[in-house]
């Protein structure tokens, strides 16, 4: 039995070498991958991960192993390794890590999905792409290419800690990305989409081939006709989509305990206003299905809706069990790894700011000049708030209605002088899927309602 | 944990081979792989954990009827689980679409020689050796500047080793070292809070200098403290190591595979012969680099490593290709196929992509510069548009230079225009080249980058 292996190894760790906090992580998954190219699969991608990762506390110090193999042998080796690790990584250490104490649970996860993926034929899912892709070539004579990724995750992850919890969590992500370049004479143009979602294939069912194959060609064709944005400060409307990516790069990553106690602009602001009193953040790990959610974080702690600014006030962090010790606060169930090789960290869920009441019309009626930005194409932030969102669907605004689209803008400022300048926010509402990177990766939702912003720095060539 | 045996890795990815072909298919290949990697990582001002994590698995490609089929295992030392892998492969092949491109797995040649990729020495570094190395760059940083926070950055080694069979009779097996330490610093003063600075030096041979390493990061958050805003307009920009390799990463290192070229994503498609860049521009993709950090004797299927001429002043010469790319267009791989582990299949990648250095140094590249801005890394390259080589980027880092000096650090300026334009408007490149990532290059001068200020 896996559990009373772990159990043994972590009591070992424990009376041996004296460890503080110890935890074991096990997952056996298996993951089914597709890579489609115009017409063509590429190859149908098969693959188990089988591990186990063990983290310990001793002294104050942190080590680490990771294995992928169950047997106790094994196990004991790692579990060892570790332990020699926390102690060569105490030797120069002037703070020890003291961690929040959590609950003990014992639980057992399920999910039901309607459509599990592990039930559905691989040939079936080449269809659903295949289709997808068809949908894309042949909406305009323009599009040149189609490549899409497809993966879907399905198995379970087994989590022990020394202080009594033992959780068994099933884990099922269904994910696929969808990249179109059209062409015409020397304009080359790009657009991108992602689905993704934790309830099952039947996300399918919704953002169907069809609606997903139109949504990322009719952009690549549309900017073919798009110019370049002029380069300055501009009044700017922002899509949901790309006020997720804003509220998850330009805010959320300042707002990560770590990241905040490294001196993010966030370190002494606290209870301080920090955005315009429209401005209501939430990161929230409860959302059914979302590509975000999950019940239990990768240190056994329970899920939450953790409210990070109301009204333009900073009123939350998120947290760790490390973290959360440093502000005399409970873990929030932010750790977490992309896979037992790795260390959990704390990183985002579903990231959102909260709608108010806006209506579009409103939003964009009073710009004299400025642009509308849709849909992202990546974006950065730096601890000291310099923000970066690349755009791949943007128009102009004049005299208070959309005009001619733009292509390859960008928009840049410091996060809390723009959030600042946020005067209105929309009663609508979207929540996006996406895949956040720091080191690993982790699936997430962005989302938000259509929001105006006085002025940004728009980066364009013209 | 020892690392697995050179004949017991290629046996068994032979077996996984006689294994697919027994089982039907018209052809297999695969690939193993071991990473025994130990780190210790430094967070807000001190080391505070250390890591030991050991990864192998194998990847096997089956093809039935032209079509290809993937999976891979990290359970390697039982031959039922390959086994099972080997059967998965052929499953997945099976549910697949045949492709009518499909011209078979790279024949049999002699691997290429390579030198300075392995030392013994990283194998032997204890987590212990590795707080003494990030030790090392934490004092040097502390002393240089009491203003510079040390905000994360670690000390690692690596021993990588790399296995390969397929049916048409190719086998080998390569192993490599990596060592490497780095810091990310901020500086604080009266209020202000600096972006990230980053500093970094990996080799494949025990030869790193973490006392540079932290130093180097301490100076660069200090000189950027007093940040001013710049004026709008077109100015000439250095684009330093990191900056460099960001926005080439994502556009020219991307338009030159040969498989973006024949699937009309790349801006550089009928281009060969002609003239792409400024005439000062030569660059390699260099597989057999001594002590390159890409540096292997076989690609990741099989295929040599070589040094294959990509622009040769200014001109176009090759574009990179793996097996199937090349087999295509009736051509030879480069030896360009590239995996990250055993979990995926090849795709095309740079090795040592070599722009090579200029004679000037670094003071005498921004001593000619009477108005500019020098520029250490940016914010957003992987939002450029990859077909087109647009960027629109945040310059973070950056200084402004006068009259030939660096004058102050810049703060919120955008550099925004078009890589392909920007390769043709280079002027100047320094002697300065190092090794960053795929990147192997000098700092460069390119002319009339726009700048976006206020």
């Amino acid at each position: 039995m896996l559990k009373d292996t772990l159990s043994r190894i972590i009591e070992w760790a424990v009376q041996k070498f004296g460890a503080e906090y110890v935890e074991a992580r096990a997952q056996k998954l298996h993951k089914t991958m597709l890579t489609v190219k115009e017409e063509k699969v590429e190859a149908a991608k098969e693959g188990i991960e089988n591990g186990v990762a063990l983290r310990v506390l001793i002294n104050g110090a942190w080590g680490f192993a990771s294995v992928g193999s169950f047997d106790a042998g094994g196990l004991e080796e790692a579990v060892s390794h570790a332990c020699k690790m926390a102690k060569a990584a105490g030797l120069k250490l002037k703070n020890p890590i003291k961690l929040a104490e959590g609950k003990a649970i014992e639980d057992r996860v399920r999910v039901k999905p309607k459509k599990n993926p592990s039930e559905i034929s691989v040939e079936n899912k080449i269809k659903t792409m295949l289709t997808i892709s068809k949908n894309v070539l042949e909406y305009d004579e323009s599009v040149k290419s189609c490549t899409i990724d497809y993966l879907d995750l399905v198995g379970v992850n087994y989590f022990m800690n020394s202080e009594g919890t033992y959780i068994e969590q099933d884990k099922l992500y269904v994910w696929s990305r969808v990249l179109a370049t059209a062409k015409k004479g020397d304009v080359y143009t790009f657009s991108r989409e992602e689905v993704g979602s934790t309830a099952g294939y039947e996300v399918f069912d919704v953002e169907t081939p069809e609606v997903v194959g139109e949504r990322v060609a009719k952009r690549a064709v549309d900017q073919l006709k798009a110019k370049p944005p002029k380069g300055g400060s501009f009044p700017v409307v922002l899509g949901p989509n790309v006020v997720g990516v804003f509220v998850h790069e330009a805010f959320g990553h300042l707002a990560e305990a770590d990241l905040t106690l490294s001196g993010s602009v966030l370190m002494d602001k606290l209870g301080k206003k920090v955005a315009s009193e429209v401005v209501t953040i939430y990161d929230d790990g409860t959302i059914e299905g979302a590509f975000g959610s999950f019940k239990y974080d990768d240190e056994g702690v329970p899920a939450q809706k953790t409210l990070l600014v109301k009204d333009g006030v900073v009123v939350g962090l998120m947290h760790n069990k490390e973290t959360a010790k440093k502000f005399d606060t409970q873990s929030t169930g932010n750790a977490r790894a992309e896979d037992f090789r790795v260390e959990p960290i704390i990183r985002m869920r579903n990231t959102f700011m909260a709608p108010r009441d806006y209506s579009f019309e409103e939003l964009i009626e009073d710009i004299k000049f400025g642009y509308y930005f849709k849909s992202f194409r990546g974006g950065q932030a730096n601890l000291d708030g310099t923000f970066q969102v690349g755009i791949q669907e943007g128009y102009e605004i004049v005299k208070g209605e959309i005009g001619e689209p733009v292509r390859n803008a960008s928009i840049s400022g410091n996060t809390l002088e723009t959030l600042h300048k946020v005067d209105a926010v929309g009663k609508d509402f979207e929540l996006w899927p996406g895949r956040c990177g720091k080191g690993q990766t982790a699936f997430v939702c962005d989302g938000g309602p259509h929001i105006r912003v006085l002025e940004v720095i728009v980066g364009g060539s013209a | 944990m020892a690392a697995l045996k050179e004949e017991e890795v290629v046996s068994l990815a032979e077996f996984a081979v006689k294994s697919a072909l027994k089982r039907g298919a018209d052809e297999a290949e695969a690939f193993a792989y071991e990473g025994l990697t130990t780190t210790v990582a430094i967070e807000r001002g001190q080391i505070t954990k250390s890591s030991r994590i050991i990864d192998r698995g194998l990847g096997i490609r089956t093809v039935v009827n032209k079509a290809v089929g993937f999976a891979y295992t990290n359970i390697l030392m039982d031959k039922t689980a390959i086994e099972e892998t080997v059967l998965k492969a052929l499953k997945a092949a099976k549910a697949s679409k045949p492709d009518k491109d499909w011209q078979g797995f790279p024949t049999r040649k002699s691997f290429a020689q390579v030198k300075n990729t392995f030392d013994e020495a990283i194998c032997e570094l204890s987590p212990e050796d590795l707080v003494k190395t990030a030790s090392l760059m934490l004092e040097a940083c502390e002393k240089t500047d009491k203003r510079v926070f040390p905000v994360e950055g670690g000390a690692g080694a690596s021993y990588l080793a790399r296995a390969i069979a397929n049916s048409n009779g190719v086998a080998g097996f390569d192993r490599g070292t990596v060592v490497e330490c780095s810091l990310a610093t901020v500086a604080k003063e009266s209020g202000e809070v600096t972006p990230i600075c980053f500093e970094f030096n990996a080799e494949r041979l025990y030869r790193i200098d973490p006392e540079w390493v932290g130093a180097e990061a301490a100076r660069q958050a200090g000189s950027a403290l007093k940040a001013k805003r710049v004026e709008t307009k077109s100015m000439k920009v250095v684009l330093a190591h990191f900056a460099l390799q960001q926005l080439l990463y994502y556009t020219l290192m991307d338009a030159v595979k040969a498989d973006y070229v024949q699937r009309n994503q790349s801006a550089l498609q009928g281009k060969i012969g002609e003239k792409v860049a400024s005439e000062i521009v030569t660059i390699h993709d260099d597989g057999l680099l001594e002590g390159g950090l890409r540096t292997w004797k076989f690609d990741s299927e099989g295929v040599p490593q070589q040094k294959t001429t990509v622009i040769e002043r200014g001109m176009l010469r090759s574009y990179l290709y793996d097996n199937y790319a090349a087999k295509k267009e009736g051509k030879e791989s480069t030896g360009n196929a590239f995996r990250a582990g055993y979990l995926s299949t090849p795709r095309i990648e740079a090795t040592n992509f070599h722009i090579v250095p200029g004679k000037k140094s670094p003071e005498e590249l921004i001593g000619e510069i009477e108005e500019g801005l020098i520029v250490y890394s940016v914010q957003g390259a992987h939002s450029s548009n990859p077909a087109s080589g647009e960027f629109s980027v945040v310059a973070t880092p950056a200084w402004k230079i006068k009259k030939g000096k660096i004058a102050h650090a810049v703060k919120g300026a955008m550099l925004a225009g078009n890589i392909f334009d920007a390769l043709k408007n280079i002027t100047a490149l320094a002697n300065n080249k190092r090794k960053i990532g795929q990147l192997v290059a000098p700092w460069v001068l390119v002319e009339n980058i726009k700048v976006i200020g206020k």
